[in-house]
């Protein structure tokens, strides 16, 4: 049987200058960045500039203005010399930016980064978009929540079910009255998908401006998106502007007076209750402990338990979880006549100082159904997005703002940060955002404005009062700018996350990896050297053992390698550090496939047969073996790819490809070189 | 020509029993100790949590570090070294869905050690739902993977050589997860990507052997069932052990050089190889032998009835 190896010979051939071909940029990369790491280092050295404004100014074209900046005073030789090297540096630059995209990608997990999964928080959503809210709604969400912690459960229809069995519309408490179920559910639903889709575009622009290299922001499924990371510095920063729903809103701060009313109707309706409990006031006593160290008036306050405090009150539930933890600090001679305004500080005010410790029991307060009928329906508590610290204590403030908002972020054009210039309320130095609103916006903020002088405007962000100044005058510009002690980064922040616009619907990160650069790092050269010794052990025990035959299976195995890093590059797959471990794997499949083949032939020659005849047979008997072997592992190789999310596909990926290439080095190529040799020599005997 | 062994004849399907009850033992000290604690112990990826791994220039006193911790509100972390003693492990378990702990439980540190500025080396925060979906990704990628392989070897092979091989995968993984809960070692993720790899080396193993069979049956046509089993492990023994080896080697060489992160791959990949290459002789051999057995007496029995 005459075997077409001319064929052979040129597949063999055309699929080695092929993989050479496909890695010839990730080598040649590697080698440009190591240069460009040696100009870099210098520019630093040079310069002082930091390595992401030398990356930055690369990427803008500006770098040789940027080095002229810095170097306006230096001797015009040293300037010429390293404009020389910005030049190299550039060019560099611009080679490695063309041929980066055919390297190899490396995944997070070598090359530091972070993976973060969001998903559209529906319970959030819900209560967002639904009217009327009352007990009853809120009893309804909180059996639905726990439909939302459920993996792969329909959440809308759960909605639908749950009021359907107790006989309630959903037109109660969504959309409008003349639509039935379906279509309000409808609704629901097509909010909640476009929303998905809003919030991608959205972050991409955030992360855009962010400026990160590189970033990868895919949806998954209907409801999640999954944000890779990598490389970045600073992850907290980048965490809080993917996070932040960003939602503006200019609300109208409420009366004083009215604000004053609410909290004696609330100090009354505490005391009715607790009166109920005639034991209160002894067991405050009793659980004091002196907080020591205060002066004057604070020296009253004391440390109190919450759940002895409100024992026995309907309206401040003692739920044992949180019990233990929390304290509170209450005036005691306030306490016993003005139970709720013994939490707060500086009442009177239209925003009211609270403790940071009292904060918890506040809000339990007023989140109670019998404290909400006191409040007016136009009406709702907001706290300050900030705590400040005034004498070694931290306060948060509460204000009472209309709940409808006068205007919203929408109708903004632009945010910039900026440093402020000393005038107004600022102080020199210090980082604000200004603002600028669209026709309409400016046409209704002008109107706001001029009908609320000397009132004061709520400016929000995600329903927290970031600032709260009084109106002095109409503001005709559409201008308004956002103060308060923010540094550079987070006046940055907030500027991106203005201009880029709201989230339609509130996300939450439900999985974060993060693998830190240096740990990248130290996970290539062990996982590399862990390889290469893998690699050399191996291939050495074939050389002895298998002597010439050994050699032969060696370059297969070679071959193999660099066949599987050709597809990885051609196909831009990722190496991860698992995929490096399904590298190593596959050296072992290829050495077994040999193995058995040569072990085939050594058995044949004790057969007695000749040496093509040995070859032959062996090739033919361990075929259906190797490729039964392989084919099973293929199997739970593209399980693996199913079910596996993240570093486990690296995995997967290498070990199918791995499978195939493997079959055709140890089958193909090395019977190739077996064939020309014993054609071409006549052998009596085997080098086996 | 370089030989390990010669032409063997060793008789291991007569040991069965002997080797069935070593695999008997392991797996039921395994199954007593995964009762005990209350299943397998699961790692982050499966139960929902956050792992962080922290790195300090030097080696901080794990009291500051707990105290810091509880000041910020984060009492109930575990803490422990992890390797070096200034890499720190802290690890929260079952949180709230998107609570942001690895920033807050970093501020707090980052604080606290102001002359020794920790650096976070390594986040893996997993919601308790993701938690919940990929346990049972895992189970199904498992089970999907046996189903696959009963169907495949049952067309290339056996039907019975099949269930053999199968109860053989099932031995493999459930000897590693023994190992594992023995040693009160995490299963995480990339631990069933281990076991998955496992049946992978296994069954490599096991229809190599089964190959044989299947031809020496043609040529020894009146041959028993053990003297055909025998006679196919003998042969393909040369190279059942290199190839064993030299995985083993490869695998040995992950567990001492890999790295921390995949360490528990690489000990269940350890203890998996070992487990898969003795399961094919002594777990799915046996399983055709006393199939075979058992049908050859019912053949009889039909055949008196018969006649």
């Amino acid at each position: 049987m005459r075997r077409n190896n001319l064929l052979r010979t040129i597949l063999i051939g055309l699929a080695i200058v092929w993989s050479l071909w496909q890695l010839y940029p990730t080598f040649i990369v590697g080698r440009q960045k190591n240069e460009a790491e040696n100009y870099l280092v210098h520019i630093e050295q040079q310069t002082g500039l930091q390595r992401d404004e030398i990356n930055e100014a690369l990427n803008a074209g500006q770098l040789e203005s940027r080095i002229r900046q810095r170097l306006h005073d230096k001797s015009a030789d040293s300037l010429q010399a390293l404009l020389k090297e910005a030049a190299s540096l550039i060019a560099l630059h611009d080679k490695i930016s063309k041929n980066d995209p055919k390297t190899i990608k490396r995944g997070l997990d070598l090359q530091g980064g972070t993976y973060l999964v969001y998903e559209v928080n529906l319970p959030k959503l819900m209560r967002d978009v639904a009217k009327n809210k009352d007990a009853r709604f809120e009893e309804f969400m909180k059996k639905l929540d726990e439909v939302a912690a459920t993996p792969n459960a329909d959440y809308f229809a759960a909605l639908q079910t749950s009021f359907a069995e107790a006989d309630i519309r959903l037109n109660r408490y969504f959309g409008s009255r003349a639509q039935t179920d379906a279509q309000i559910l409808d609704e629901l639903k097509r909010e909640a998908d476009d929303a998905i889709d809003r919030n991608l575009e959205i972050l991409r622009n955030r992360i855009d401006q962010f400026g990160v290299s590189e970033p990868s922001i895919t949806k998954q499924g209907s409801r999640r998106v999954v944000v890779e990371l990598a490389g970045i510095t600073d992850k907290n920063r980048a965490k809080n502007i993917i996070g932040k729903t960003a939602l503006l809103e200019f609300n109208l701060v409420k009366d004083p007076q009215i604000f004053q009313d609410i909290i004696t109707k609330i100090d009354n309706l505490l005391k009715r209750d607790l009166a109920a409990k005639p034991d209160i006031g002894a067991t405050v006593d009793t659980t004091e402990t002196d907080s020591t160290g205060a002066s004057g008036k604070v020296s009253q306050d004391k440390s109190v338990n919450v759940s002895d405090l409100f024992a026995g009150s309907s309206i401040v539930p003692s739920d044992s979880a949180a019990a233990s933890s929390d304290s509170v600090q209450v005036d005691k001679d306030i306490f016993s006549g003005n139970p709720f305004i013994s939490l707060l500080r500086d009442v009177g005010r239209s925003e009211v100082a609270v403790p940071a410790q009292n904060v918890r029991a506040v809000e339990r307060i007023l989140n109670n159904p019998e404290v909400q009928k006191l409040i007016p329906p136009d009406a709702e508590f907001a706290w300050s997005n900030k705590p400040e610290k005034v004498a070694d204590e931290q306060y948060h403030y509460l204000y009472l703002v209309k709940k409808e908002a006068e205007l919203n972020g929408a109708l903004l054009t632009d945010a910039q940060q900026q440093i402020a210039s000393g005038a107004g309320m600022t102080r020199q130095g210090e980082w604000t955002v200004s603002m600028q609103m669209n026709d309409e916006g400016t046409k209704i903020f002008s109107r706001v404005t001029g009908a609320n002088v000397n009132k004061r405007l709520a400016i929000m962000l995600d329903n927290k009062v970031v600032m709260a100044p009084n109106i002095k005058e109409k503001i005709p510009s559409g201008s308004a700018s956002i103060e308060g002690s923010m540094n550079a980064e987070e006046a940055k922040d907030l500027a991106i996350v203005l201009r880029a616009g709201s989230l339609q619907a509130p996300m939450q990160a439900i999985e974060e990896r993060t693998v830190g650069p240096s740990l990248g790092q130290d996970s290539i050269s062990k996982g590399t050297w862990s390889a290469v010794i893998s690699l050399i052990l191996v291939m050495l025990f074939m050389a002895i053992y298998y002597k010439l035959s050994g050699l032969l299976a060696n370059t297969a195995l070679a071959l193999n390698l660099v066949m599987l890093l050709a597809c990885m590059a051609f196909l831009k797959a990722t190496l991860t550090l698992p995929g490096i471990a399904g590298i190593i794997l596959t050296i072992g499949m290829a050495v077994d496939a040999n193995v058995l083949i040569l072990e085939r032939i050594r058995e044949e020659l004790r057969a007695g047969k000749t040496v093509r005849a040995s070859i032959d047979a062996g090739y033919d008997r361990a075929f259906w073996t190797i490729f039964d072997a392989n084919i099973t592992t293929l199997l739970t190789a593209l399980v693996l790819y199913q079910f596996g999310t993240g570093p486990i596909k690296g995995f997967a990926v290498t070990l199918m490809f791995g499978i195939a290439v493997s079959m055709f080095t140890a089958i193909v190529v090395t019977r190739v070189v077996y064939d020309y040799v014993t054609r071409r020599y006549n052998l009596k005997a085997l080098s086996i | 020509m370089m030989q390990f062994f010669g032409e063997t004849r060793i008789d291991f399907i007569s040991q069965r029993w002997k080797a069935i009850a070593v695999s008997a033992v392991i797996i039921l000290a395994g199954l007593v100790s995964m009762i005990i604690k209350g299943g397998p112990k699961y790692g982050v990826d499966f139960l929902g949590g956050t792992v962080i791994q922290v790195h300090f220039p030097q080696a901080p006193n794990i009291g500051d570090v707990r105290q810091a911790l509880a000041g910020a509100g984060y009492g109930d972390i575990e803490i422990k070294t992890f390797g070096a003693a200034n890499e720190i492990l802290l690890r929260a378990e079952k949180q709230e869905e998107g609570t942001a702990i690895s920033d807050a439980v970093m501020n707090a540190l980052r604080q606290a050690f102001p002359q020794n500025i920790p650096e976070e080396r390594l986040v893996e925060s997993v919601g308790p739902k993701i938690g919940k979906e990929l346990r049972t990704a895992a189970i199904w990628a498992t089970l999907i993977s046996l189903a696959l392989i009963l169907v495949y070897v049952s067309f290339r092979f056996e039907f019975i050589f099949a269930v053999g091989a199968v109860i053989a995968l099932f031995h493999d993984v459930l000897i590693t997860l023994s190992f594992f809960s023995l040693l009160d070692m995490e299963v995480n993720l990339t631990v069933v990507a281990a076991f998955l790899t496992i049946v992978g080396f296994s069954l490599n193993d096991t229809i190599v052997v089964m190959d044989r069979i299947r031809e020496n049956r043609r040529i020894h046509r009146d041959a028993t069932i053990e003297k055909l089993i025998n006679l196919s492990v003998n042969q393909t023994l040369g190279r059942t052990i290199i190839t064993s080896l030299t995985v083993f080697t490869v695998v040995l060489i992950l567990l001492f050089f890999g790295g921390d992160v995949i360490y528990n791959f690489a000990f269940a990949m350890t203890v998996g190889v070992i487990a898969g290459v003795y399961s094919t002789v002594y777990i799915a051999a046996p399983v055709v032998v006393e199939w075979h057995k058992k049908t050859e007496i019912q053949k009889i029995r039909r055949g008196v009835k018969v006649a």
